[in-house]
């Protein structure tokens, strides 16, 4: 299911490179979540323009369209990290040390497997719009700053699920019940807890509801 | 024969299955769903392509036509209204509109047999009309709800049952998140959803608050009515509630007066309550927060959209939604009873299945199929097998599907509400609240034998505002 799963850290190379990309993610989901506010107040100037001035913002459209690809994509490998994406995990709820590993390897593996071709293909159809300058259709934004943020932010995931390879081949190796850098299956307790968190519901130190 | 000439020499349909095989399994062994959805069209399409060049070109034209699909699937203006309604629903609770909704519900509706749960269910109700998330809803209520229940005496796992079941309501109430994506996925008009789900909506919490009632009034000890407040007392309330009414007049103004699209409505509904909430003292630290968690609920969703188109572009090649359709309509029985057997199995996959993925990794397969089922996308109303025309029941469709997929949210073993009420209350398990959600649990299923059995309850609204 999807949730935000907490990450154990130490102080090992992984940890640490683990902690200081996600200074990054969460800067680039923050700038993600900021462009969503710009849209709200684009909209609002929009209709007030319109109705109390005639006089609409120009473009409109246009900047509503190219803006869509920022906060689609600026936050994904963020995302990734806090274990947000969601999924199925009745089966792999059921599994524990080396055997859970094994499957969280290859479910990250194949995740990484489709990230890199996608990678080339969305840099194909960025360079595509760059080199013949394609543009929109109402106010002629060029349409390649948009288009070039799909295949950076999958380069930004796909550096994450080479962290995760890394941490998960580390765990299947060592046996680890609690590896780090990795979003761990919680059990439902703290998983929910999550969740309450996550809408505004908090706890002190000792779990009892604050 | 080698095996790559076996699979090169594969029919579309059969590439079709397998590789959609290939996808229940990568779900199955935890990759997540937008990303199997997404492996499954990229193996298909190098699949297919295999099939009718070397395999080289056949990657690189796979990997050229996947590449395109991130960027110009979710640059699509009526998708933009995502993001605006995830806002809102952060932005409210700090703007402390939940609480609000609740004292005023408690003045308004305490007085009734069973008063709190219907005040509870009620203000979900409410606070679903500015957020798109059940998930939410129940762990706020949780919260504000049951501590003043047991206060007077509810029984504990009742009152666990009524938030858990009230935080369902956010998924028909719009703005829904789900219904949004259901509405895209399917290609129909985003208003006329957003429309369709209002009086069902309001029927499921009619239904929820007449259970409440009727079970405080057989059990004697179920829940007292709250007495006591003068009318002065209710109508001092309602100001606080304001943001919300104002949010909904906005909302349905915006969209169906025609001052603007659907996202400039639900723009100038986050705008208001994030006015509402600095007023009330939110700080940076707030703003941030629900900012980053909006960022990151967003990139969730478009992922999945993203990926599962990957697939469904994948699929326009095989054929196999036709094919599925086509086998689904040439069934020799009764098409209610082939719609009723659907429906079991979303039932089914939603106890294991998020409902979003769940409904947009079926939907590009299941839903021509029950077009075709109604007789195909020209079929006038008087000719249809549910007496509806192709856009009515793709409406109606959507409805009774959005609303299995959340009654999946309070059902054993996986009900998400029912985890995130004990979760929040230290005091209830998990089957405490499953205890107290099966009265619920029958009323839902009332609510989509109601919806099933008379379609117009679901078009009525949709068809008198914005016509046939």
């Amino acid at each position: 299911m999807a949730g935000s799963s907490k990450i154990r850290t130490d102080e090992s190379l992984l940890s640490r490179l683990d902690r200081g990309f996600f200074s990054l993610e969460s800067f680039l989901n923050f700038i993600g979540g900021v462009v969503i506010l710009a849209v709200v107040l684009l909209a609002v100037a929009n209709i007030i323009g319109r109705k109390f001035f005639n006089t609409p913002v120009d473009g409109y459209i246009d900047w509503v369209e190219q803006s869509m690809g920022f906060f689609a994509f600026f936050g994904i490998a963020y995302c990734h990290r806090l274990g947000g994406h969601i999924r199925m995990d009745i089966f792999v709820g059921f599994l524990k040390g080396r055997a859970l590993w094994l499957f969280e390897l290859l479910a990250t593996t194949l995740m990484l497997l489709l990230t890199v071709p996608l990678i080339y293909g969305a840099y194909l159809h960025f360079n595509r719009a760059f080199v013949n300058g394609d543009s929109s259709f109402d106010i002629d934004l060029p349409t390649w700053p948009a288009k070039l943020v799909v295949p950076v932010m999958l380069s930004v995931l796909a550096v994450r699920l080479i962290l995760h390879v890394w941490a998960y081949a580390r765990a299947l190796r060592t046996g680890d019940e609690h590896p780090v850098a990795v979003p761990l299956i919680e059990d439902v307790a703290t998983q929910v807890r999550n969740e309450a968190e996550a809408a505004g519901v908090s706890y002190d130190k000792d779990g009892k509801e604050s | 024969m080698d095996i790559a000439s076996t699979l090169t020499s594969m029919a579309p349909l059969d590439i079709g299955l397998w590789v959609t095989g290939i996808m229940l399994f990568a779900v199955v062994i935890g990759v997540r769903v937008a990303f199997a959805a997404a492996i499954a069209g990229m193996i298909g399409l190098i699949w297919y392509f295999a099939t009718k060049m070397p395999i080289e070109k056949a990657l690189l034209v796979s990997m050229k036509m996947a590449g395109t699909i991130p960027h110009s699937k979710v640059s699509t203006s009526a998708l933009s209204l995502i993001p605006v309604f995830i806002l809102i629903g952060f932005l409210a609770y700090h703007a402390g509109l939940t609480r609000a909704l609740f004292e005023a519900a408690k003045r308004w509706v305490g007085w009734l047999p069973g008063g709190m749960g219907v005040a509870t269910v009620f203000s979900t109700a409410g606070f679903a009309a500015v957020s798109g998330a059940s998930v939410a809803t129940a762990a706020v209520f949780a919260r504000i709800a049951i501590p003043e229940m047991l206060k007077l005496g509810y029984d504990k796992r009742f009152a666990a049952g009524v938030v858990a079941a009230g935080g369902t309501l956010a998924s028909l109430i719009p703005p829904s998140a789900i219904l949004v994506i259901y509405a895209i996925i399917v290609e129909q008009d985003v208003g006329a959803l957003l429309l369709a789900g209002f009086i069902p909506g309001i029927v499921s919490a009619l239904i929820y608050g007449g259970l409440i009632i009727g079970l405080a009034k057989s059990v004697r000890s179920f829940g007292p009515p709250v007495s006591g407040y003068s009318w002065k007392e209710r109508f001092a309330s309602l100001p606080a509630t304001s943001p919300i009414i104002f949010v909904i007049a906005i909302i349905i103004f915006s969209v169906y007066g025609g001052w603007g699209t659907p996202t400039e409505a639900g723009a100038l509904g986050a705008f208001v309550v994030m006015c509402i909430a600095i007023y009330r003292g939110m700080r940076w630290g707030n703003l941030k927060e629900a900012l980053m968690e909006a960022g990151k609920l967003t990139v969730m969703i478009f992922t999945i959209i993203w990926g599962v188109l990957l697939y469904v572009r994948f699929l326009g090649f095989v054929d196999l939604p036709s094919a599925f359709a086509e086998w689904i309509a040439a069934l020799e029985q009764n098409p209610m009873i082939t719609l009723l057997f659907i429906l079991l199995a979303y039932a089914v996959l939603g106890m294991f299945m998020d409902a979003i993925g769940m409904l947009l990794l079926t939907l590009p397969v299941v839903f021509p199929a029950v077009i075709a089922l109604n007789g195909g996308p020209d079929v006038s109303a008087a000719d249809s097998a549910f007496g509806l025309t192709a856009t009515g029941c793709a409406i109606w469709f959507g409805i009774v599907v959005v609303k299995m997929a959340e009654f999946c949210l309070i059902t054993p073993p996986i009900g998400l509400n029912c985890f995130v009420v004990a979760g929040v209350r230290e005091d209830l398990s998990v089957q405490d609240v499953f205890k107290g959600v099966t009265p619920f649990f029958i009323a839902d299923i009332i609510t989509i034998g109601v919806l099933i059995a008379f379609p117009g309850i679901v078009v009525w609204l949709p068809s008198l505002v914005l016509g046939n």
